[in-house]
């Protein structure tokens, strides 16, 4: 316990230096605000933003990427209340109960307790990742090639049951990753792969290019095809009254907790975060509620459970990649791809050599909660109004900000083209049901994956059988394979769609 | 990412024999990147004794990609799927044209001119675009843009085209 708070006090001290205040600050605003334009998910957000956090030192870096992570966030609910718009996966259930609440007038009450609920997640995450951190971590140390192998293999496992559609074409989008990650130079002989005597491939393909071109170029090329024109409900009646009621605040109180407690733990394992939490704690919340009708109808509750959820999984999905250095989602997948620029490899070493990074950045989450919390609700108008900008103005500005974003981290013309290049990929498996979030993580993984397969192998002296002798190994292994056995049967599989499926009707 | 357009087009071709084109045609393509990926890795060395060589990963995971793709090209011939979306080429076309663009002139004109040439481009990504209106945001984005990332960030850029420079 007096770890615990000893790690927060140093991670205090580094976060409220003037220049990181400022920096998570920044990057809270950043976030809201393009978080809030329609049509710009969280992690085509953060992939946005990502070169703007190239000049920065690494602390102050991965604190403002953080803050527009947990900002965009948060601005994706904001605009689902007032307009029926949900800027990101995440908040599609928020606007089921929320848009209703604001249609009655009660938009401000709404907000209110989404903003409540998420800060009240926030810290509950903040402080669980703090007393989560350094036990696993050692945990982590203990493991050798062989393990880590097959917990990367676990954590895939996990992002493929839980993510939604068919397993098979998950898996394969995964496979479709790794082998991406491959091209370049090897690790080990330094021998070019699939490079094709391009220069700009021989130290691989960046991962800031692919995941601007699968996330945003594809994105605005899909929003393209129903027309730029996209249909907003808004509700013009100005927002009075932030204020929840008493009886409000009594009804949402244990949904959010109920919302963080799922939150944080679906948050932990890989695979949905922050989506599936905010889905399921809005299925549990209809199950366990006594007035299920209201659900759909301005439920208060339908409002503070999954908010409080989707914040809480936001956050202690650090926990995987701090930890163990293992992404648990595609965001997190983009916040290895940042460190790495910054020449940090996520893991337990970084953990224990430099703590005040980890540290600083985790305190810098729960005060970058604070300030969403006390900025944003005064400035909803604002956020609302900037949906009024018309997405055909809207989508060539991402564009060039993109472009520009990618020729800034090499200073290569090629790196936009292939970015250009991986946007018809992305607008294509799009097209073919195929999720882009698997293939990041994929890419992300893939290097670890196979570095520690060689590794593991030639101790084994080339026996495949070590992942299945080691007694941990073969834990982890067998996790994974009785997962996927329980996520074909029929009767588990019908489930986990129902919990998708509540948000499309 | 989250919702899937279902039923863009009809599904009332007649007696299909491929139930799930959708599926069917990704598995293939999916098979195609595999056996490509497969020829480009073709010349590296493979496993030596008991440690990797530089092809050996590349050759697992293509061959795996190539079995998944054939899964799905089968899953998708024999059971009742999605048809194939329409494609939207417009807006595909002139976004690429933008990007393509963008990497063309940003070396030889300058972060100015590139900026507001890709932002006029990609605007024509749909019908509704009207000249003074993208004009004017195109020209207020660009001014931003070249205070922003040279200047706001330190990014080194070059703002105007080389001949002026």
């Amino acid at each position: 316990m007096t770890d615990v708070i000893a790690n927060l006090a140093l991670g205090f001290g580094v976060a409220f230096s003037a220049t990181n205040l400022m920096l998570c600050l920044v990057g809270a605003l950043v976030g809201t605000l393009v978080g809030v334009l329609p049509g710009v998910g969280t992690i085509a957000t953060v992939a946005m933003l990502l070169p703007i956090t190239f000049g920065l030192p690494p602390v102050g870096a991965l604190i403002m990427l953080a803050g527009i992570y947990y900002g965009a966030q948060y601005g994706g609910s904001t605009t689902s209340i007032p307009v029926n718009i949900p800027g990101e996966a995440g908040s599609v259930v928020t606007a089921l109960d929320g848009f209703q609440m604001a249609k009655q007038g009660r938009a401000g009450p709404a907000l209110a307790i989404a903003a409540i609920g998420s800060f009240f997640a926030g810290c509950v995450a903040t402080f669980l990742i703090a007393l989560l951190g350094a036990p696993l971590t050692k945990f982590a140390l203990v493991f050798g090639a062989t393990e880590y192998f097959s917990l990367m293999i676990l954590g895939l496992v996990f992002a493929v049951v839980l993510a939604k559609g068919s397993l098979l074409k998950a898996i394969a989008m995964i496979v479709f990753g790794v082998l991406l990650s491959m091209v370049g130079a090897d690790i080990e002989t330094g021998a070019s792969r699939m490079a094709f005597d391009i220069p700009e491939l021989a130290d691989g393909l960046g991962f800031a290019t692919v995941a601007m071109g699968v996330f945003g170029f594809a994105e605005i090329i899909r929003n393209l095809d129903h027309g730029a024109s996209m249909d907003r409900e808004l509700v013009q009646q100005k927002i009075s009254g932030l204020m929840p009621t008493r009886k409000d605040l009594k009804e949402s109180a244990p949904a959010i907790l109920r919302g963080t407690v799922l939150g944080s733990i679906l948050g932990i394992l890989p695979g949905g975060g922050a989506v599936i939490a905010s889905f399921a704690a809005y299925t549990f919340e209809k199950k366990i509620s006594r007035t299920p009708k209201m659900f759909g109808r301005g439920a208060i509750v339908g409002v503070a459970a999954p908010e409080s959820a989707n914040n809480a999984a936001a956050q202690t999905s650090f926990i995987p990649l701090l930890t163990l250095g293992i992404p648990p989602n595609a965001v997190m997948a983009l916040m290895v791809g940042a460190m790495t620029i910054h020449g940090i490899i996520p893991g337990p070493q970084v953990m224990q050599k430099q703590p005040e990074l980890v540290w600083g950045m985790i305190a810098s989450m729960w005060i970058g909660n604070l300030m969403l919390l006390i900025i944003n609700l005064p400035m909803v108008g604002i956020w609302v109004r900037l949906l009024r900008v018309p997405y055909r103005l809207l989508f060539p500005s991402i564009v060039i900000f993109c472009s520009i974003g990618i020729y800034s981290v090499n200073n290569s013309p090629t790196d936009v083209m292939l970015a250009g290049g991986f946007g018809i990929v992305g607008y294509w498996l799009a097209k073919h049901d195929f999720e882009p979030a698997p293939l990041l993580l994929g890419m992300v993984l893939g290097p670890l994956m196979e570095e520690n397969l060689r590794r593991a192998l030639l101790i084994s002296r080339g026996d495949w059988s070590v992942f299945v002798t080691h007694p941990l190994s073969a834990a982890l292994l067998g996790i994974a394979a009785a997962l996927m056995v329980l996520s074909l049967l029929p009767v588990l599989r019908k489930k986990r769609d129902e919990v998708f499926v509540e948000s499309e009707n | 990412m989250n919702n899937t357009q279902n039923g863009a087009t009809d599904s009332s071709a007649p007696a299909r024999k491929i139930k799930g084109p959708q599926d069917f045609y990704g598995g293939l393509v999916l098979m195609g990147i595999a056996l490509f990926a497969l020829w480009a890795a073709s010349n590296l060395s493979g496993t030596h004794g008991f440690s990797f060589g530089p092809g050996t990963a590349p050759r697992i995971f293509a061959s795996l990609l190539l079995l998944l793709g054939a899964g799905i090209a089968v899953s998708g011939l024999l059971i009742e799927g999605e048809p194939i979306q329409r494609y939207g080429f417009r807006g595909l076309f002139f976004v690429t044209v933008a990007i393509v663009s963008f990497a063309a002139t940003i070396r030889p004109l300058g972060l100015a001119v590139s900026s507001m040439l890709s932002f006029v481009l990609a605007s024509y990504g749909t019908p509704e675009m009207n000249w003074k209106e993208t004009l004017i945001v195109g020209g207020i984005l660009t001014l931003g843009c070249c205070l922003l990332f040279p200047y706001g960030l330190g990014l080194s850029l070059d703002l105007y085209p080389s001949i002026l420079r």
